[in-house]
């Protein structure tokens, strides 16, 4: 008996014997219970958002890239898969509300891509340019263009008519299978015409002579954007986000190691995303389960992991003549502009991945590319920068950033081709195709 | 009549046998769709060529799918009884036209009288009521339980 109570006397933590001295801070005490937080395993919201955040902890606290991209993507479940090249009506405005996207006609302002236009013309044209405000620097360009890559303008002309001619007269080819003429001529001829001019302007842009241009290669990107009821199946009932995969094959890609400036910063706002309250099914969408994949055409450990411009080839399905005949000319310049948006958008937004955001870690610097969109004789610019990834539920509630995509309209390169002579060739298609080209980082 | 040739005088006229039944939408459809219950053996073509010449009405894009009737019912004599298929056709209307499927049954305002007597119903009924349940005192219990 007087053990035991000599025992609990001595327990520690008992200090009716002991004499601290008052006002000395006691020593910190690890709570004796875990933390009283609400179930993980339990079916209630609670449980559910903890999940959550268990799972985003883990994709937060991942090594590598890879090992992020692996968790993103691990869980698969019924997505809409969106086709940057569809027939759908009216397909840019529902694209647009699927990816946070403002368009704005016409290509952003070039005051400080003019400049390494004119790099090549001397110091005393630029020198006078540096100080003159940005709204004249449009004009100014024209005329330097004028002056000093006048000569390069008939050589570019020629390039591109060498391509055009070689690809549609001197070749002799056989008449194109049902339903494939672009793969007959116009497939090669913007591969000729791409590799040709970036080859010759690789001297002026050491940009392009780091690069690498892929032929075909291979754009995905998974995403999950707004909420949605689960109508039926052993789910039913259950709160799901809508889930979004974009697989996109361009007909050419520039990557390169360094990233395109920004155009515009980063919380600018230039218009306002369409609101669509119908589901995307209606657009019309369809559902599949299978790999959800974030891909920009190269693995992780690529050096060139950022992008500069993708050219891509509308399939003959969605040919003018075909928009015409079945009286939908409006039309036309949607397909352009959805492929425009939902290609960039995708690549962007992979690159961004590559580097290591996500929708919980949104991007700390916009990611920049461009894009042409052509159908062999039509050529529609366009550019785009990617301010958010937060796209989801929860995460685009308090974000005031919008993606943001410049574009033009589709404009002819040359009106005819007859007896190994070019017809009304456009200059200026060629001249933005080649700023685009010589687009590139201010260091450089 | 003559046999007909490609390019000879069109003597004979044919009308078709369709029907189309615009419908309202079960769940809510964009702006410029409208849900059309066809015949089983309309096609796409044939939707929007009926559309665009008897009707006059621009078609953009025209979309369908078999509805199957469900076989589960029982009749009386335990036989199955099969709900009839349908065909449903989304068209999307070109030119930017919207359409939205009208109330057909709308809230028609009541004047005084009715009013009067609907509310005059309702309190008759409320005292009906009121007399064939017991004295509120007893709460609910039966008036034959007693002594």
């Amino acid at each position: 008996m007087a053990a035991v109570g000599a025992r609990l006397l001595l327990r520690p933590g008992r200090r009716w014997f002991s004499e601290t001295a008052p006002g000395a801070p006691s020593p910190p005490v690890s709570p004796l219970y875990p933390p009283v937080v609400a179930s993980i395993t339990a079916k209630s919201k609670v449980a559910k958002s903890r999940r959550l955040q268990r799972f985003n902890q883990r994709v937060h606290e991942a090594a590598t890239v890879e090992e992020k991209l692996r968790l993103y993507g691990k869980l698969q479940r019924p997505k809409y898969t969106v086709y940057p090249q569809t027939f759908a009506l009216n397909a840019d405005r529902w694209y647009r509300s699927f990816t946070k996207t403002v368009l704005v006609p016409g290509m952003p302002p070039r005051a400080a891509a003019a400049k390494p236009l004119v790099a090549a013309a001397g110091a005393t044209p630029e020198g006078g340019r540096a100080p003159e405000p940005a709204a004249e620097a449009p004009e100014a360009p024209e005329s330097a263009a004028g002056a000093a890559p006048s000569l390069d303008m008939s050589e570019l002309r020629s390039l591109a008519c060498d391509a055009i001619l070689q690809e549609s007269f001197y070749q002799n080819k056989k008449r194109p299978l049902l339903y494939r003429d672009q793969d007959h001529t116009p497939g090669p001829f913007l591969t000729q015409l791409v590799s040709t001019l970036a080859a010759f302007l690789s001297g002026r842009n050491p940009l392009l002579a780091a690069s690498s241009l892929d032929l075909n290669p291979e754009v995905n990107y998974y995403w999950h954007h707004g909420e949605e009821v689960v109508v039926h199946g052993h789910r039913k009932g259950r709160v799901d986000p809508v889930r979004f995969q974009i697989d996109d094959n361009p007909h050419l890609q520039i990557r390169v190691p360094k990233q395109l400036p920004e155009v515009v910063p980063l919380e600018s706002d230039l218009g306002d995303v369409p609101v669509i309250d119908h589901k995307p099914s209606k657009l019309p969408l369809f559902k599949k389960q299978y790999e959800n994949k974030v891909f920009i055409g190269s693995k992780v450990a690529d050096p060139c992991c950022y992008g500069h411009t993708q050219f891509h080839l509308l399939p003959d399905k969605l040919k003018r003549e075909r928009f015409i005949r079945e009286r939908l000319e409006d039309q036309i310049e949607v397909v352009y502009r959805s492929n425009g948006i939902a290609s960039l958008f995708a690549w962007t937004a992979a690159q961004a991945m590559y580097q290591g955001f996500w929708s919980e870690a949104d991007v700390t610097r916009p990611f920049v590319s461009q894009a042409v969109v052509t159908d062999g004789k039509y050529f529609a610019f366009f550019c785009y920068q990617l301010n958010t990834l937060a796209l989801t539920a929860e995460t685009i509630k308090n974000n005031p950033r919008k993606n943001i995509c410049w574009g033009t309209d589709s404009k002819p390169l040359y009106d005819v081709v007859e007896d190994g002579n070019v017809k009304g060739f456009n200059d200026e298609v060629l001249l933005q195709l080649v700023r685009f080209l010589l687009n590139r980082p201010k260091e450089l | 009549y003559p046999l007909f040739q490609r390019g000879g005088p069109q003597l004979r006229i044919f009308r078709p046998n369709f029907f189309m039944l615009a419908v309202r939408p079960g769940v809510p459809q964009p702006e410029d769709t409208v849900q059309f219950r066809v015949s089983m053996e309309m096609t796409k073509l044939d939707i929007r060529n009926y559309l665009e010449r008897i009707y006059n009405v621009p078609v953009a894009a025209v979309r369908t799918r078999i509805q199957y009737g469900a076989n589960n019912k029982r009749n009386h004599r335990n036989q199955r009884v099969k709900k009839p298929d349908y065909k449903v056709a989304y068209v999307q209307l070109g030119q930017g036209q919207t359409f939205q499927f009208p109330n057909l049954f709308p809230e028609k305002e009541q004047d005084s009288e009715t009013r009067s007597f609907d509310d005059f119903r309702d309190k008759f009924m409320e005292k009906e009521k009121q007399k064939q349940e017991g004295d509120p005192r007893r709460g609910g219990v039966p008036d034959w339980f007693g002594l």
